[in-house]
């Protein structure tokens, strides 16, 4: 801003009448604008649970728990598997009639 | 269709396929990684965690009773080959059939003696512990079967006279 513009904005401003302001304005200012940034309520636990699910922490946290999950109990059922197999084998050659 | 339930339908679907997806992978990996097809006494090492000298010994019991084994099996084959022939097409047991049948009950006792015999010579070549765990496997697994098709026999008998 030019330096030299000032006293013309003062006198400008000075022109320029100013209404009074209602009463509580900064007051009401800030509520409405709390009002504006506070969520929704939701209507039903239907779209509360839909409004949880959708927040990316939760979903990254979920689909994350659910990997860990399938990736532990299929190992284990893998290791079940490999083990029944192997001991079948084993059978199969030390004890073939009780396979028959 | 309400947006919520859509979403948390979806949500469900997509669950349920990461776990599904992450399930089946690891499953398969595991199964791939781990499995000795080609070797009979992997299960030994891998159930009993026996050393490369226990290991040793085993292969060399399991290698000296292979032969005996597929030799009682052959018999008992033979001799169940021989038993069918004089069955033949008779409606009746005849006392040749039954003394096949009493010399196959024979061969299968000599043959189960022989492979409990090894199991033992197998149990007493590891730790003691493990040994005597094996044991107990190997009669659950081999004498468990007969027992429990004799008793799902007797079961069935024991119906079938109540109902008469």
């Amino acid at each position: 801003m030019n330096t030299e513009d000032i006293p013309l904005q003062t006198l400008l401003r000075q022109t320029r009448p100013a209404p009074a302001l209602p009463p509580r304005f900064q007051q009401n200012v800030w509520r409405r604008i709390e009002d504006a940034e506070a969520p929704a309520q939701p209507a039903s636990w239907l779209d509360a649970l839909a409004n949880l699910i959708l927040r990316p922490r939760f979903a990254l946290a979920a689909a994350a728990v659910l990997l860990l999950m399938g990736v532990f109990a299929g190992t284990l059922e893998g290791r079940q598997m490999v083990r029944h197999d192997a001991q079948m084998n084993y059978l199969a050659s030390v004890a073939p009639h009780v396979l028959r | 269709m309400n947006r919520s339930l859509v979403i948390l339908l979806g949500a469900l679907a997509l669950g349920a396929g990461i776990f599904a997806g992450s399930y089946f992978t690891a499953q398969r990996a595991t199964v791939m990684c781990c499995a000795k097809p080609a070797d009979d006494l992997g299960w030994l090492q891998m159930e009993f965690h026996l050393g490369d000298a226990e290991m040793a010994r085993i292969r060399e019991l399991h290698d000296g009773y292979l032969p005996k084994c597929a030799e009682m099996c052959a018999k008992i084959a033979a001799k169940k080959d021989e038993l069918a022939a004089v069955l033949g097409t008779s409606t009746n047991l005849t006392a040749e059939a039954q003394t096949k049948l009493n010399e196959i009950a024979a061969l299968q006792a000599q043959c189960q003696a022989q492979m409990l015999e090894h199991f033992a010579a197998v149990s007493q070549a590891m730790p003691p512990e493990q040994g005597q765990r094996y044991l107990a496997e190997m009669k659950r697994l081999t004498l468990g079967t007969n027992e429990l098709m004799e008793q799902s026999m007797s079961d069935h008998a024991g119906h079938e006279h109540g109902t008469n």
